[in-house]
């Protein structure tokens, strides 16, 4: 059943970081698997729609065309006068030409949209786990502590592989990290001997490891595939304040206390 | 360190979003260039209605659309030497559609391409510039609310021509929605 509370442009809104907080709240609270597809449309739209278009902008610009702005340009300085061109000193604050990253994210939106993906996860594995409730924020915990995904996130060295025990599945470790609150996550993919890439971040508390994000990278044959499965990581490790990954001595020795 | 003439330079910089956003109002590249070319002109004759503050880019998409608006308006009432009217595949009555474009681009770069001129802009300027609304509103001189019922349609149409749905199982029922079939969503 499709709930009308929202309008889409108010769920667009939410999806591209516009809206006022009170109304976002109030979407996060009623948000559950129908509206979380109908955000997700709209973030996929605008992450395909800019990936569609990114070659554009690495087409070298035609000679023609620069030479003859550079000549306008060189013409306008000559006709300015120096006091002009102090003035026009203010007009340095752009952003980076190249901008690919998202506007800032409405602050949670991720766990709605993790949520909207959460039933194709289900499909990978057994390794996800439902939710512990829909109003906290912890995210997807990981099937037991002592499961083949706890086990291999606390062991499997960034960069490296490694599979999965009691499966043919493989994890791929890419990163550790703190993120905003402090505590320890870990980036990774695992891939499935016959379905997709999942694309997973995961952060430990003292109630073992919790999926925090997750997308899922499905083969490309007929259906779509999205193409936003790093931006939205992009988005999600801006979002919670991630900080660098860690080096690989540092990483080895946050790994080793969380086995103590 | 002083620049000395950071408006040429950022003007300079943001050539190639200016060609993109142009490539994209009138569907084909060498048409771009000019528009590329008189808007920078016309941006540099009028440094001074640029408020500092804004985004600079935005001010010249503004300029980009105006000018496009401004030649399709031209064209019309210049008489049938360019006869874009026999065009009909070009919504936007521009001089002449880039063939070679529609076999390099993906398919979604091309639905967006066959979206309606007005949409096809402004997922141009919030998706893919990244401009807020609100800036967004301005480039076009239309309300905020405008913006955003356009921007929804716009997403939806994008959404279903590449069968983007996400989160929900594709189901035979969900594929045989159409777009006009607003009453499904309330």
């Amino acid at each position: 059943m499709i709930r009308c509370e929202f309008a889409d442009e108010t769920l667009m809104a939410f999806a591209d970081g516009e809206l006022d907080d009170a109304t976002a709240a109030a979407i996060e609270k009623a948000m559950q698997s129908d509206i979380a597809s109908r955000v997700a449309l709209f973030l996929e739209t605008r992450v395909q729609a800019k990936e569609a278009l990114g070659p554009v902008l690495d087409e070298p610009v035609p000679d023609r065309l620069s030479q003859s702005v550079q000549r306008m340009i060189d013409e306008a300085r000559r006709r300015s006068v120096p006091s002009d061109a102090s003035e026009r000193a203010h007009v340095v604050a752009f952003r980076a030409r190249d901008n690919r990253a998202m506007p800032r994210p409405q602050a949670s939106w991720i766990m709605p949209l993790a949520a909207s993906l959460v039933a194709v996860v289900f499909g990978c594995g057994g390794y996800f786990f439902g939710f512990a409730s829909q109003n906290q924020p912890h995210g997807l915990e990981v099937a037991g502590q002592d499961s083949p995904l706890s086990e291999a996130l606390g062991q499997v060295a960034s960069g490296e592989e490694a599979v999965l025990a009691g499966s043919t599945d493989r994890i791929r470790a890419v990163a550790t990290f703190r993120d905003g609150a402090g505590s320890l996550c870990r980036e990774f993919e695992i891939d499935s001997a016959n379905r997709s890439t999942v694309i997973s971040v995961a952060c430990h508390s003292n109630h073992g490891w919790a999926v925090n994000f997750a997308v899922v990278a499905p083969a490309r044959d007929g259906g779509y595939a999205p193409a936003s499965s790093s931006e939205a990581l992009d988005s999600y490790l801006a979002a919670t304040g991630a900080h660098e990954p860690l080096s690989r001595e540092d990483e080895a020795a946050a790994l080793r206390s969380l086995g103590q | 360190m002083i620049e000395t003439d950071p408006f040429g330079k950022q003007l300079v910089a943001f050539l190639p979003n200016l060609r993109r956003f142009a490539i994209s109002l009138c569907r084909s590249r060498d048409l771009a260039d000019d528009l590329v070319q008189a808007a920078c002109e016309r941006a540099l004759a009028n440094t001074e209605r640029f408020e500092p503050g804004t985004r600079f880019d935005a001010w010249l998409f503004r300029i980009v659309r105006n000018l496009w608006i401004d030649h399709i308006r031209r064209q019309r009432t210049a008489g049938p030497q360019e006869d874009i009217e026999q065009r009909q595949d070009l919504v936007g009555a521009c001089g002449e559609r880039d063939v070679e474009v529609r076999f390099t681009l993906n398919s979604v770069a091309q639905a967006i391409t066959d979206l309606p001129d007005d949409q096809r802009e402004i997922i141009l300027l919030v998706c893919v510039e990244d401009l807020s609304y609100r800036e967004a509103a301005g480039v076009l001189d239309i309300p905020i609310g405008t913006v955003m019922s356009r921007l929804a349609r716009a997403r939806k149409n994008l959404a279903e021509a590449v069968g983007i749905n996400p989160g929900l199982p594709r189901s035979p029922v969900m594929k045989g929605e159409n777009r006009n079939d607003k009453m499904r969503v309330c």
